[in-house]
């Protein structure tokens, strides 16, 4: 017997697609970008461990005020809590480019919804949360509205956001 | 070479590792029409033709249906049998089951269809069952095609006792949705026998295409009666079985006696190549070459008068022992498996989310499309991720989402999908 890496499922050897939850059981190998977001659908319980988030470089605590942004990929249901620094760059990695967002998502089928390597940052200021697009390919919306590129646009907690076809929702606390 | 059907399996390993416990392998077994004449002899066609013509069907929709009824007789023989019946809160025999001999009346009578009151389904399949069992046919192939842009109310449990009494005297019934208000559990119900399909049609312009294509198939069939045999070696046991080609489906299998299991597949196509998939528990073994399982695929070739043909292939693996071992698992037993466990997942959501499990339902249509995002069919796994957004968002899905998810995991939609699947 294996156990699914997804659901924890027993499942006989030589299962391909656990019998419950659906996910490959095959050993990824060096596989093809896309295969990356394999087996990212997970349960909330096993994504903090997932070292996808870089923290943000030398977070003020008493400047944000103690405030922790999460942000929940509806499609996939990841959440990802964040120590709000300055600036947390969203996109998708690209080790090629030098590229390491704070918020990767490469993981959650970002390339195929149409998210930019660069696609947009958040910065939090004095209390205040703001998002600018970055240029980006296919554009970042808040609530269904797209915001025009390189302005600052503030977000409040709940908004939902999207980058490209990808949507996300914001926590503030 | 004398025809027949040529049986051809795949193994997803082309080894298993030697272990004391079961182990499951997969294999697509794919069936292909071998040595048939160029031209095919036609078999007696007896088609029965149910409208749905509520007041819903007014305009467009009526039009075009009446169009592609039109151009079907067109192209029937003289040999074949044409019926059509309309229904609406009472259903009517337009033309009673008849040789077409006469295609300008026919047509003529098809013109004067019009649109109007309900939807009462189940007494239009009782008098196209009916009128399909006066055509006199010795052999040839029977159909009750009913097409509807709606629900009907309150006979639902009618229509589906009718076409089991139709699919078990060998009439087959293709169930065919048009827009996005009917109701597909119960055409996908009536289908759910061999020789039968449900297929959901997205706009009017399609109706002639749909009908053309089904008409084609019927035209094309080579084989009857086909029947799946498959004995088991001791200890093993089958999953499932699915058809994979030329749409997805499952297929009852049955242990009839001990370790031998029977499967009815019903009438064949022959422009379609028929594939299945197996699951399969193998039991423990050692290393070495063992027979796995027979396959005996029984059938009739009426055209060429020929009855009780067989086709056989011993299904045999490879254990060797474990270090010797590497999981590598065939491109193309994967593929087809990725686009029916996206199938699986899909109807496994729409069960959740009748019974309000909404999180556990979102889950599984997004594996459904993570599923098909990989088996390439990129345009279905969007619309997939969309309706698992919104069933995340709102707890709700879309009807056109729901139906267009479910006849699209399956291969049922769409012109674009039937040629690629020719082409394949």
């Amino acid at each position: 017997m294996q156990m699914c890496p997804h659901c924890n499922a027993q499942q006989l050897d030589g299962t391909i697609f656990c019998t419950d939850c659906g996910g490959s059981l095959l050993v990824i190998g060096a596989r093809k970008e896309t295969t990356a977001s394999l087996g990212q659908h997970l349960s909330e319980v096993d994504l903090p461990t997932q070292p996808t988030v870089i923290a943000a470089p030398e977070p003020p605590q008493q400047a944000t005020g103690g405030y922790i942004i999460r942000l929940v990929v509806l499609n996939s249901g990841r959440r990802m809590e964040l120590d709000a620094g300055e600036e947390l760059l969203i996109g998708r990695k690209d080790n090629a480019k030098g590229i390491f967002p704070d918020v990767d998502l490469g993981l959650d089928g970002g390339y195929d919804a149409g998210v930019s390597r660069r696609h947009a940052v958040i910065t939090l200021q004095n209390g205040t949360c703001t998002l600018q697009d970055l240029d980006s390919a296919n554009g970042t919306f808040i609530n269904d509205q797209q915001i025009p590129p390189r302005v600052s646009t503030p977000i409040r907690h709940g908004d939902e956001l999207k980058f490209g076809t990808l949507l996300l929702r914001i926590e503030l606390e | 070479m004398s025809p027949g059907i040529q049986l051809r399996w795949t193994l997803s390993r082309d080894m298993l590792p030697e272990s004391d416990e079961q182990q499951l392998m997969y294999v697509l077994l794919e069936a292909a029409p071998q040595g048939l004449p160029t031209s095919l002899p036609k078999l007696p066609l007896n088609l029965c033709l149910v409208i749905d013509r509520s007041s819903s069907m007014r305009g467009d929709r009526l039009m075009q249906v009446k169009d592609a009824a039109q151009r079907i007789v067109d192209q029937m023989s003289s040999d074949d049998y044409f019926a059509l019946i309309t229904f609406n809160d009472r259903a009517d025999v337009v033309i009673p089951a008849q040789r077409v001999k006469n295609k300008p009346e026919l047509k003529r009578m098809i013109g004067n269809v019009e649109a109007m009151g309900g939807t009462e389904m189940a007494t239009g399949m009782a008098l196209a069952l009916q009128e399909t069992q006066r055509a006199m046919l010795r052999r040839g192939v029977s159909r009750i095609v009913v097409l509807t842009d709606g629900r009907t109310y309150g006979d639902e449990g009618r229509c589906v006792e009718i076409a089991r009494r139709a699919q078990g005297r060998g009439v087959g019934v293709t169930a065919l949705g048009i827009g996005d208000e009917w109701n597909e559990d119960l055409l996908e119900t009536i289908a759910a026998r061999e020789n039968s399909r449900a297929h959901y049609i997205t706009s009017s312009q399609e109706i002639t295409q749909v009908f053309g294509d089904e008409l084609k198939r019927m035209y094309s069939i080579f084989a009857q009666d086909v029947q799946l045999q498959v004995e088991m070696r001791p200890g093993s046991l089958i999953r499932s079985l699915d058809r994979v080609r030329p749409f997805i489906a499952p297929v009852t299998i049955a242990e009839e006696r001990e370790l031998t299991w029977l499967s009815k597949l019903g009438d064949w196509p022959g422009s379609d190549v028929q594939a299945f998939l197996l699951e399969l528990i193998v039991p423990a073994l050692n290393t070495g070459d063992h027979p796995l399982l027979r396959m005996n695929l029984r059938y009739d070739l009426p055209g060429a008068n020929l009855h009780n043909q067989n086709s056989e292939a011993v299904l045999r693996i490879a254990i060797r022992p474990l270090e010797s071992v590497t999981y590598e698992v065939d491109a193309t037993v994967k593929h087809w498996l990725e686009r029916l466990v996206a199938y699986r997942l899909q109807a496994g959501a729409w069960q959740d989310v009748e019974s309000g499990r909404i999180e556990e339902a979102t889950r599984r249509l997004q594996m459904a499309g993570t599923r098909l995002f990989e088996a390439g069919e990129v345009d279905l796994a969007r619309t997939v991720q969309d309706e698992a957004t919104r069933l995340l968002r709102s707890g709700n899905t879309t009807s056109e989402g729901r139906k267009r998810i479910k006849y699209g995991t399956r291969g049922l939609m769409g012109k674009g999908d039937m040629s690629k699947e020719r082409e394949a």
